[in-house]
């Protein structure tokens, strides 16, 4: 009998499935995967499991017991532990002090360091998770810090243990000594539910891996009679490609390239490692690979939000270590990845939004003082041209859908036509035809000449759009495919991590 | 289009009505508990304020140095700065215009207002300019700043009225009198009504067209929606804030100079009753709205200027009004949230 | 010898509500609630001390009595901060001038008093000669004779340190004030953990404010806290929101006050600059902390 059933799991958010219907089991002392691209159900299915999100539909049956988990208390309650993969720690607390948070051992009504102590001390031993307990959190690295997550969950007596990216925050070297101490765990009878997308941890330390695709369980193997390239294949999927009718790019001519350029991401953890591109004229170079390897790092840096090291250069003009108003005045346009927070102002109107890079020229702006007509007529004008579905260019921009609030940034970015555009996920949470749209825009662009770069989770879009795409892992560019020829399975392949040798 | 505007006046116009009687309520009950009154309590407020031409001109007179302080909170709220210290720079720009008024006596009475009020503008400009630029270029919590800067202020005003600036022979610290020429003319006499009310007239209806027609204000207002997106979008952030901090300063600069030439002639330590946090009640109350804000800033000049003469003949305490204020400000403190958490559900997927 | 013990002994005395007022604002702080309103918090004790205390011809009772309306006002604030989740200044404001407002409207209505308001039908607090103490020969005239509140905030600081570093619920209040997710995660009751904070804050306040009423004669008069709940707030930056530098912040701020009365008489030094240094103090204190983790940000 399986140590845990996960039986008919649907969960619905305003829009989206994100588990539909899903249905897997996993052995007891087994470490299983949960394989899927970005936004394929696996943060969700786990966090159904926790208790943090109540399923529309499914039971969750342990050692064949119906389980009933409304909560985190409850999962726990259970045995159940899971490591985010935004760490639940307090930085100025003690290790050992965050390892009990919540459950300190106290006499009366004092803490009881002492047995925390010796408790802690126990623990580590027994699993070999080395930790000094007497360091504040905020002074470790964040690889020692994930062995105080583990060891939280451990203490609270977890059973199974859901780990969520955990190699995200490790160098190399140290990816090797967890995954012994995965192994130990499980030696000593506990159960691990690895969610990941590199395919080599999958290989290297997991028993079973179930793949999810767009919230669907597409199946689950035994990793030993399996291969890299069938889990591969399993997480991308093939699917029925729209083609585009697309000249053939005539000269290259470079417009935007990346020398060396590097940079850190919030965690002070390194994002962008010597990232070297060039963007043509008249090209979609496209950027494939799972969120969370630093194209949103890559799509800031680009825009001016974030500092970087290297060379940044549109048609040898510098950009690197200048603003967002140089790089824009300089022809870039960008669609960033978050349309309501980086893209508009949801309480301004959708004409102060089209206007929101233009207005301090002329003819919006003469003197400090705007010509609220001008701004008007050219609302008005865009709205046409773009057919964005809103009653006036008064109209308050969050009454409008997200395809047409998408139109927006796009009718602003594009109207006037830009040197360059950096476009990350555009058509994230649009419909066909809004999708439709974008791609037609950003071909027209292509064929006006313009070096279109494109950052994208939908491999359908790249492959259909792109001249070229590169394919982004860990902060680096893992390897250039031609969308005419590539398979699924090598972009697969490479976004996993896996690089050819040869 | 014209049923949007309307219904968003609408919809602010009952907001602000329903918590202006939420307050006038607590304040009946309160009068109520204490065996007072209420309603004769409110009438007589209303006749001491409004009944008479002088009473009238006396209205708009309390109610000037708060249409400054309250659209200079206003302006930086609006921009998403939390400025407490606008009181700070009332007290700064009122001992300069009253240093420059009684220093330059020879001037003579237009180019020594003018002077005198110029003098407050900078002074009390550069005094919320200070955690302006920490609050830009260092992120140094602009809350904290204002608040201790207020104290500096009134402090060291007071020390400059009680040491180097020390009318001799008296026991109240102020200063020598501005030079009489300088002394803005009573346009209703007795009442002290003067030009300043007209200044602060134009301010509101300047601000109003600033926010919605001028540059600045269209990056202030992006900066205080969404300041990721005014990054995005390229704007100038950290200048917009210290432009934005000046002139919330410079507003109060204009209160204090109002008070010194048109009311005191001479600074007088302490003499602010807390204009500069009413004024911050009183943005609130009007949503940042500029000409809300002078609608505010005159019924509080109503409840200000009628409370002594309500306590006169009611046996009603004037300290009624400052539990009015309170009440106000907690249910603005909470339509604060109310909007944040509204934000919050726009945001979700 | 006389002066300076006699002004160590000044400042021990002025630093008490400063000390209360600032260990509730540590613990304000501790769980992240910026508590702008520990001005209006005492000065609610300060006039129910005296009030309450005449009505029932006792200095004990009025002190029950401001720790008890403190601890209502900080009910309401908690309320309005932590269910209704307003705005923390914007209520804060909104309390102080609640409790001025209040304050001084009952005042006029049940004394008819404006202003200030003596009674003069009980005696003040207590003072306390500490047996052994008072007799050493420098420490004992500073230490011993003071009122029995100065001793109660000693026992304040020493309190809050002793809850916030070695109980479980000092943890908690951290946790919550650091990383309010983790110690959700953590099953922490976040919401409890915060009104406990607030409330015994307040009940500190309260203490506070009976102290500056009927600590050393029995007179409430208008606005009396005078900024100090500021200056306590000045003092827990300045400490960061740590009990003990706290405290050394306020006995430092209570020296400044023994010393401006006395410099002025001897040097003429103006009160207000002396009075001003606590504020200027902080601003130099919060642009450093700025400056220290840009650059801290930068080289890593």
């Amino acid at each position: 009998m399986a140590y845990l059933e996960m039986k008919g799991i649907t969960k619905t958010f305003p829009g989206v499935v994100a588990n539909d219907d899903i249905s897997f089991t996993v052995e007891r002392g087994s470490i299983h995967a949960l394989v899927g691209e970005n936004g394929a159900g696996k943060t969700t299915l786990m966090r159904v499991l926790y208790g943090m999100y109540k399923p529309e539909a499914g039971e969750i049956f342990l050692n064949g017991h119906l389980a009933d988990i409304s909560r985190p208390h409850d999962s726990i309650e259970l045995g159940i532990g899971m490591v985010h993969q935004e760490f639940q720690l307090v930085p100025s607390l003690t290790v050992a002090e965050n390892i009990v948070l919540g459950y300190e051992p106290h006499k009366w009504i004092w803490l009881d360091s002492e047995t925390t102590q010796a408790q802690v001390a126990e623990i580590s031993e027994r699993f070999g998770l080395h930790v000094d307990p007497d360091l504040p959190i905020r002074e470790i690295p964040v690889g020692v810090q994930q062995r105080v997550e583990i060891l939280k969950l451990l203490y609270r007596q977890a059973e199974l243990l859901i780990l969520d990216e955990p190699t995200a925050v490790l160098t190399p070297q140290e990816v090797g000594g967890f995954f012994q101490v995965l192994k130990r765990l499980c030696t000593q009878g506990h159960t691990i539910i690895l969610i990941t997308h590199k395919l080599k941890e999958v290989m290297s330390v997991c028993n079973y891996a179930t793949v999810l695709r767009r919230g669907v369980n597409v199946g689950s193997v035994e990793v030993a009679e399996s291969s890299e390239a069938e889990i591969a294949s399993m997480m991308v999927g093939r699917e029925v490609e729209h083609i585009y009718q697309k000249d053939e790019i005539s000269s290259v001519v470079p417009k935007l390239a990346c020398e060396d350029v590097s940079a850190l991401d919030d965690r002070r953890l390194p994002a962008l490692r010597s990232i070297s591109f060039t963007v043509n004229a008249g090209e979609i170079l496209g950027i494939a690979g799972v969120v969370g390897n630093g194209q949103s790092e890559l799509v800031e840096v680009l825009s001016g939000q974030r500092q970087a090291e290297g060379k940044i250069t549109i048609d040898g003009k510098y950009l690197s270590d200048h603003g967002t108003r140089f790089i824009r005045e300089a022809g870039v346009a960008l669609i960033p990845e978050s349309r309501k927070t980086q893209g508009l102002n949801l309480q301004g109107k959708v004409s102060e939004n089209l206007v929101s890079n233009t207005y301090y020229q002329p003819p919006f702006s003469k003197c400090g003082i705007l010509s609220m007509d001008k701004i008007f007529k050219y609302g008005r004008k865009l709205i046409k041209r773009f057919d964005i579905r809103t009653e006036s260019p008064n109209a308050v921009a969050a009454t409008l859908s997200g395809g047409n609030a998408q139109k927006i940034i796009i009718a602003r970015e594009l109207a006037d036509r830009p040197e360059v555009l950096v476009a990350a996920h555009p058509t994230r949470g649009l419909d066909i035809s809004a999708t439709q749209f974008v791609h037609e825009e950003m071909l027209g662009l292509r064929a006006q000449n313009v070096a279109v770069l494109l950052i994208s989770a939908d491999l359908d879009e790249l492959l259909a759009l792109a001249d070229r795409i590169l394919v982004q892992f860990e902060g680096r560019i893992v390897g250039e495919v031609d969308p005419k020829t590539v398979t699924y399975e090598q972009l697969g392949l490479l976004m996993a991590g896996h690089v050819n040798d040869a | 289009m014209n049923s949007g505007i309307l219904s968003k006046y609408g919809t602010q116009f009952l907001q602000v009505a329903l918590t202006l009687t939420v307050a006038l309520v607590m304040g009946a009950l309160v009068m109520e508990l204490s065996g007072k009154d209420s309603v004769e309590a409110y009438r007589v407020l209303l006749v001491s304020a409004l009944g008479s031409r002088t009473a009238i001109a006396n209205t708009l007179l309390a109610a000037t140095p708060l249409i400054f302080s309250g659209l200079g909170a206003a302006i930086a709220f609006r921009a998403g700065v939390f400025n407490v210290g606008v009181e700070g720079s009332i007290y700064m720009g009122a001992f300069a215009s009253a240093w420059v008024g009684f220093t330059f006596l020879g001037l003579p009475g237009l180019p020594l207002i003018l002077l005198s009020v110029l003098a407050a503008v900078i002074v009390g400009g550069l005094w919320c300019y200070f955690p302006g630029v920490l609050k830009a270029r260092l992120n140094v919590d602009e809350i904290v700043t204002t608040i201790m800067l207020n104290y500096v202020a009134i402090l060291f005003t007071s020390y400059l009225v009680n040491y180097p600036f020390r009318l001799p022979g008296l026991s109240n610290a102020m200063s020598a009198e501005v030079a009489p020429q300088a002394w803005l003319a009573r346009l209703v006499p007795p009442s002290q009504f003067n030009a300043s009310f007209l200044v602060a007239v134009i301010c509101a209806f300047f601000m109003a067209f600033l926010f919605n027609r001028m540059r600045l204000g269209f990056e202030l207002r992006t900066v205080g929606d969404n300041p990721i997106f005014a990054r995005w979008s390229g704007m100038p952030v950290a200048r917009v804030i210290e432009k934005v901090m000046f002139i919330s300063g410079l507003l109060g600069g204009l209160a204090g100079a109002s008070q010194v030439l048109g009311v005191n002639y001479r600074f007088i330590a302490n003499f602010s009753p807390g204009y500069g946090f009413t004024g911050i009640t009183i943005a609130l109350l009007a949503r940042n709205s500029p000409i809300g804000t002078l609608i505010g800033a005159l019924l509080f000049g109503i409840l200000r200027s009628g409370s002594s003469t309500m306590e006169i003949f009611t046996d009603v305490p004037r300290d009624l009004i400052t539990v009015l204020e309170a009440t106000v400000i907690f249910f603005a403190a909470l339509e604060f949230s109310l909007t944040w958490l509204r934000r919050k559900q726009h945001a979700t997927t | 010898m006389q002066p300076l013990s006699n002004l160590l002994f000044g400042m021990l005395r002025m630093s008490t509500p400063l000390l209360l007022a600032g260990m509730a604002g540590v613990l304000s702080q501790q769980v992240n609630l910026l508590n702008i309103a520990l001005e209006g918090l005492m000065l609610a004790g300060a006039f129910f001390a005296v009030v309450i205390g005449a009505y029932f011809g006792s200095a004990w009772v009025g002190l029950l009595a401001a720790m008890l309306f403190a601890l209502l006002f900080a009910l309401i604030f908690g309320f309005f901060i932590i269910d209704l989740k307003a705005n923390l200044i914007v209520a804060g404001l909104a309390l102080n001038i609640l409790a001025i407002g209040i304050t001084s409207y009952l005042l006029v209505i049940w004394f008819n008093a404006r202003g200030v308001y003596s009674p003069g039908n009980f005696e003040k607090l207590p003072t306390l000669t500490l047996p052994l103490i008072e007799k050493i020969p420098f420490l004992g005239d500073v230490l011993s004779g003071q009122g029995v509140l100065v001793y109660v905030s000693w026992l304040a600081v020493l309190f809050t340190s002793l809850l916030l570093y070695r109980t479980p619920l000092g943890v908690h209040m951290r946790a919550v004030g650091e990383h309010k997710e983790s110690a959700e995660t953590a099953g922490i009751a976040v919401k409890r953990v915060q009104y406990t904070a607030i409330l015994i804050g307040g009940i500190m306040c309260g203490i506070a404010g009976a102290q500056l009423a009927i600590g050393d004669l029995t007179l409430f008069s208008d606005n009396m806290t005078n900024g100090r709940g500021f200056i306590a707030l000045a003092a827990v930056f300045f400490g960061g929101a740590r009990p003990g530098l706290t405290a050394l912040g306020c006995l430092l701020f209570g020296l400044f006050e023994a010393l401006q009365i006395r410099l002025q008489i001897s040097t003429g030094l103006p009160p207000q600059l002396v009075q001003m240094l606590p504020y200027i103090m902080v601003v130099l204190l919060l642009i450093f902390i700025s400056v220290r983790d840009k650059y801290r940000g930068k080289a890593a």
